[in-house]
């Protein structure tokens, strides 16, 4: 094994595709531009979001409404009105889509609830995490009134959320962002590394490679390290994207975000190295994505949560890498889990890897007979 | 050198060599053996094993029968990797890449780095006539370019023994004069130079050939031994000749 050998394949490989335009393009733009029509998608049905507000009685309550209608101002179209104490789940059939409940007495152990309307998730989502923004500031503000709002440990952990209809787990605009990592990662170094593989087929590079002092498992090696990078600068340029531009939720370590990361593109380069033993030209890597990648796009997760599918298609989510990467992701962006937590998950990915580096290995010993 | 001692004077050795493609024999008891220095054409209709051979004598695929020996060593094996240079029949090339990049690729996985190989980059990109046009992706090079990058990756790393699928194809013939003047000075300096070809000018220019159909040696004797034996100039009716013997020349050598 020598890592010169492995490096300047890895290398050459990104030499290829910083030569290729289109392909940076399509890997590193595409994924940005989709989440943003995602967002817009999903965020369309937001604008006008209407708040309700159950102040605390008296005086007090007006001031402390009239400062978080202050505090709103900028945050979109939110209409911010009083709802009646005993009128909450009126209002909320009435158009509002949450009601922030105040205690009727501010002061020590009092709870902050949020009830919300819950049937558009993205609605539901958005209000939770201005909401709770404006809890976890409230201490602060109300602080220059003496006796004021206990300080939350946390933003959320003071806010008392229920919902009229469904519940929390109806809350996919954050979720979104982790599962779309992995899935571009996943989909993109799977096809860019199968038709790489494959043009090394066409073009006869790969007879040089073979008869070179380049081992197997150097190939393989240089390939995964060559298309990991890409992976990784595309998975780093969407989580900055969906964070700083999108402005999604996330709570995360991005170091473990990585390595979960690293694990799926491990696993997509040598499925990728796999497949294009199976196909003649590029047109045949692409009939491909509807077998390997359609179907995890739509039971990993993505659309529909896998708690909620039929027992069969269930299990054929359980056997799909991109289902425990989502797993993974989601709980580590959305959750703030760690490694102790998120692991078993991890395990699962490595394996996932580990079985794909072996079907590699077989379709690159058949290569030389 | 190690190879040397390795190879001794016979680098390639093949004795009754075999090669079944499902019911097809593509190569059927070939035994040859190539001097060190020599330049050794195959040559023979397409189809005749010329490429299965070679395919061979580079390690890529096992035979069916016989052994195949390079520098020693029964093949396949690694371990003669570093030693073996290799031109495709296609110019197998990085499209994406210049010349350069492609055969600094190349050479650094024959372990060349750093001074040694900026200097071979140049010796090789001087010999195929290529310096001006070293840093234009390879796509944009005309046929004859592309298989002149090709020589220059199966030459960068100095192999001891130095396979060529039918090496000038596509090449004008004052290139191709240069690239066999090449050859003649690699053969002084101990290389062993294996070439495929269609083309019997270079045919007369190697030091011996092997006569090859439907995957049998009709013969194998240098170009002038050949010419007598046939009583034929001419190496396509020479060929005839050795074709319509009934028996093939079998082991030669």
């Amino acid at each position: 094994m020598a890592i010169r050998r492995v490096s300047a394949l890895a290398l050459r490989i990104v030499r290829q595709f910083a030569h290729d335009r289109r392909t940076l393009g399509l890997v590193f733009v595409v994924p940005l531009l989709v989440m943003t029509i995602l967002n817009f998608v999903l965020n369309s049905s937001t604008s006008g979001l209407t708040l309700g507000i159950v102040p605390p009685d008296g005086p007090v309550g007006d001031a402390l409404v009239s400062q978080i209608k202050a505090e709103l101002v900028g945050q979109g179209s939110l209409t911010v009105r009083t709802v009646a104490r005993s009128d909450v789940d009126a209002a909320l059939k009435d158009g509002a889509d949450g009601v922030l409940v105040l205690p009727p007495q501010i002061g020590a152990g009092a709870t902050v609830a949020l009830r919300l309307e819950g049937s558009n998730p993205a609605a539901a989502q958005q209000l939770k995490g201005l909401v709770a923004q404006l809890v976890a500031g409230l201490p602060q503000q109300s602080g220059a009134g003496g006796n004021a709002v206990p300080a939350p440990p946390s933003g959320a952990a003071a806010l008392n959320v229920s919902y009229l209809y469904g519940g929390p787990e109806y809350t996919q605009t954050d979720a979104l962002a982790p599962l779309f990592i992995g899935l571009f990662a996943f989909f993109f170094v799977f096809l860019l590394t199968s038709v790489s593989f494959l043009r090394e087929r066409s073009q006869g590079t790969i007879e040089r490679l073979m008869v070179s002092p380049l081992s197997k498992s150097e190939l393989v090696l240089g390939y995964v390290f060559g298309f990991t990078l890409f992976a990784l600068v595309q998975s780093l340029l969407i989580l900055l994207f969906v964070v700083y531009v999108l402005r999604v939720h996330y709570a995360g370590n991005l170091g473990l975000i990585f390595l979960v990361t690293l694990a799926l593109t491990i696993g997509g380069v040598n499925l990728g190295i796999f497949i294009s033993a199976f196909a003649r030209n590029e047109l045949q890597v692409v009939q491909f994505i509807p077998l390997l990648l359609v179907p995890q796009a739509l039971l990993a997760g993505l659309f529909f949560p896998v708690q909620t599918l039929p027992v069969v298609l269930k299990q054929v989510a359980y056997i799909m890498p991109l289902t425990y990467a989502n797993f993974a992701l989601k709980d580590v962006m959305l959750k703030g889990f760690g490694l102790d937590q998120i692991w078993p998950y991890l395990a699962v990915l490595v394996g996932f890897a580990a079985l794909m580096i072996v079907a590699a290995a077989v379709s690159l010993r058949q290569e030389r007979v | 050198m190690a190879h040397d001692s390795a190879g001794g004077d016979t680098p390639i050795a093949i004795t009754a060599v075999t090669k079944t493609f499902g019911n097809v024999r593509a190569l059927d008891g070939v035994s040859l053996t190539v001097g060190r220095g020599e330049t050794f054409g195959l040559i023979g209709p397409n189809g005749s094993g010329k490429t299965t051979l070679i395919r061979l004598l580079l390690g890529l695929g096992r035979p069916s029968g016989g052994t195949v020996r390079v520098l020693g060593r029964i093949m396949p094996n690694r371990s003669v990797a570093p030693q073996i240079g290799y031109m495709t029949q296609s110019s197998a090339l990085y499209n994406e890449l210049s010349a350069r990049d492609n055969l600094a690729f190349f050479a650094t996985l024959y372990g060349l780095h750093g001074k040694a190989l900026a200097r071979r980059l140049d010796e090789t990109l001087t010999l195929v006539d290529l310096q001006e046009r070293a840093d234009a992706p390879v796509a944009t090079y005309s046929g004859g370019m592309r298989q002149r990058v090709s020589l220059a990756a199966a030459l960068v790393h100095e192999p001891q023994l130095l396979f060529l699928d039918e090496p000038t194809v596509g090449i004008d013939p004052e290139l191709r004069q240069i690239f066999w003047d090449y050859f003649a000075q690699l053969n002084t300096r101990g290389v062993t130079i294996v070439v495929s070809t269609h083309i019997l000018d270079e045919a007369a220019r190697c030091h011996r050939l092997a006569l090859l159909r439907f995957g049998k040696l009709l013969a194998v004797d240098s170009p002038d031994g050949l010419r007598r034996e046939s009583g034929e100039e001419n190496f396509d009716r020479a060929f005839r000749y050795f074709a319509q013997r009934t028996a093939p020349a079998g082991a030669a050598g």
